[in-house]
């Protein structure tokens, strides 16, 4: 067999929806969330109204779909935002069979796009993460289970229906592109090995993010040197981590394979990136960037690994059977 | 089916080359000669020319800034030409790559300040990060109003300032009746260094880009 027909078996092993469906799940939470703190805190006017309308710009007439529409006038915006809560929604639920979740996946998609590049003054990467992942479920079709379309067709949440690994693995790659790329531009004197590696202290500084004056971490400055310099190196070297994810998902690899298996580095990875997410929520405004990173980790867990996982939950809160 | 097998692996394939040779690391954002005289980007190049100096390649600030210029100015070109064909995708298939997030601290950042004049006398009223001086927080202080203003306090986004200044006079127009000006500014300052907060050195620093507009109420 070429390698070829080898990449191309290994691509389509099939493999249960879960770690799959637990990132539409997050995605579609996600929308709904960034959406739904706009319309909350009433930044919508000031962002995405034109100036003829209360807005502090002139928005144009916005990207093709809002053309299409008739340019932004405030009820079409609010109208659009909406209905991408509402598309969110259908994500998060699972809404719809391979076509149909596609379709919502890709309406949720565009209105979002519709909204975000209204303002390119007024948002960031994580609009750009969001539609990415939305993207990425487009391709996947991923409401086997863990779905209301699992409850349709097989009467429960959950189904043993199963998906290509090129599904999970576009996710993983895209994970490992966002990490590596905004790794390899850190170049800062302030970043990088050699410097003072103080670009944590003045990032908490900043007061463009900070939930309130991080003044105090100067008392604890050495603790945000090894935060930079552990950061820094675990963006820098996300690579290893796809190795890792890869290696993970058979007995191959040789001898970097076996290393990469009993070290956990994959699992390592995602321990550090997870607490790298939740300690930056916790003290910078980021928008959220923080929830949809979040929205990428599931893949990273095998979808055997949820579900023995699920098991052990499932029978540590069973009551006791009298005997 | 089989063929679509083969077909959907290139497809998978090409998706994977075409987000990484978006992501690759580009100045996208620092193509503009007037962010490069911000102290926080003087900062960096300072830093990175005496690293060169170090390493036996001595370079005055001028050379370094047009050495720097010339190779990123053909490194975008190239990059434009490469994903000149590949556009449409990101575009529809909302598959853009930008991750440039906190590459470089920002040394010397700004705080938004509005104050209106009642009475003669001005009175702050909104401070970015302030617990005292909070009107309108919800709005200013919501990220995607943050890092619209984050952006007006550098000089290529001279031409959005005034209208957000407008925009703030308008909001103030309806909270403060009795106004009769409104003043708004950025506290430009260089940050503390963990020494320096330590030993309580008081914050350096200045107003810049003061702009004022006339509001309804009598003088």
């Amino acid at each position: 067999m070429s390698a070829w027909s080898r990449l191309v078996d290994w691509m389509d092993t099939p493999e249960s929806g879960t770690s799959l469906a637990l990132v539409r799940i997050l995605t579609g939470g996600v929308v709904l969330r960034t959406i739904g703190a706009v319309w909350w805190s009433g930044v919508t006017q000031a962002i995405w109204y034109d100036a003829a309308h209360g807005g502090i710009r002139d928005l144009g007439r916005g990207n093709f779909l809002m053309k299409m529409l008739g340019g932004p006038t405030p009820e079409r915006v609010d109208g659009m935002m909406a209905l991408t809560m509402l598309l969110g929604l259908g994500v998060l639920l699972g809404m719809g069979g391979p076509i149909a979740s596609r379709v919502i996946a890709f309406a949720t998609m565009q209105c979002f796009m519709s909204l975000a590049d209204l303002n390119g003054h007024a948002g960031g990467s994580y609009d750009e993460l969001i539609t990415n992942l939305l993207w990425l479920l487009v391709l996947a079709g991923p409401t086997k289970t863990l779905s209301l379309e699992s409850l349709r067709t097989t009467g429960s949440w959950t189904s043993g229906r199963s998906l290509a690994r090129w599904t999970r693995l576009l996710v993983v790659f895209q994970a490992i592109v966002m990490y590596a790329t905004t790794g390899w531009q850190k170049v800062s004197a302030h970043w990088v090995p050699g410097g003072d590696l103080s670009a944590l202290y003045y990032i908490l500084q900043q007061p463009t993010w900070q939930h309130f004056d991080h003044s105090w971490v100067a008392w604890v400055y050495p603790l945000t040197q090894v935060g930079t310099i552990v950061s820094w190196l675990w963006e820098v070297t996300a690579p290893l981590w796809l190795l890792a994810f890869v290696v993970s998902l058979g007995q191959g690899g040789g001898r970097i394979g076996r290393w990469l298996r009993l070290l956990h580095v994959r699992e390592g990875y995602l321990v550090v990136g997870m607490i790298f997410h939740v300690g930056v929520a916790a003290m910078m405004n980021i928008g959220p960037f923080t929830w949809a990173s979040l929205c990428l980790y599931p893949a990273f867990i095998h979808p055997w690994e949820w579900e023995r996982a699920w098991g052990r939950l499932a029978r540590s809160t069973e009551p006791p059977t009298a005997t | 089916m089989s063929a679509w097998r083969h077909v959907r692996t290139l497809l998978v394939l090409a998706h994977m080359l075409a987000i990484s040779l978006m992501a690759f690391p580009a100045p996208s954002g620092g193509m503009n000669r007037s962010a490069w005289k911000d102290p926080s980007v003087q900062a960096e190049f300072k830093a990175w020319r005496q690293r060169l100096a170090g390493w036996g390649y001595e370079l005055t600030a001028e050379q370094f800034e047009e050495e720097l210029w010339q190779v990123a100015s053909t490194y975008m070109g190239a990059r434009t030409a490469v994903l000149q064909p590949l556009n449409p995708y990101f575009m529809y298939a909302g598959t853009w790559q930008s991750w440039r997030m906190f590459v470089g601290p920002h040394t010397h950042p700004a705080r938004l300040r509005v104050e209106v004049e009642r009475d003669g006398a001005w009175e702050l009223v909104y401070e970015g990060r302030s617990w005292e001086h909070t009107w309108n927080s919800a709005i200013f202080d919501h990220d995607r109003m943050r890092s619209a203003v984050f952006r007006y306090a550098w000089a290529r986004y001279a031409r959005t300032y005034p209208r957000f200044v407008d925009w703030v006079a308008r909001e103030a127009r309806e909270d403060f009746p009795e106004a009769t000006r409104v003043r708004v500014s950025f506290f430009k300052y260089r940050t503390r260094s963990p020494a320096e907060v330590r030993a309580g050195v008081p914050v350096e620093g200045e107003v810049i880009l003061p702009k004022v507009r006339t509001l309804g109420g009598e003088p």
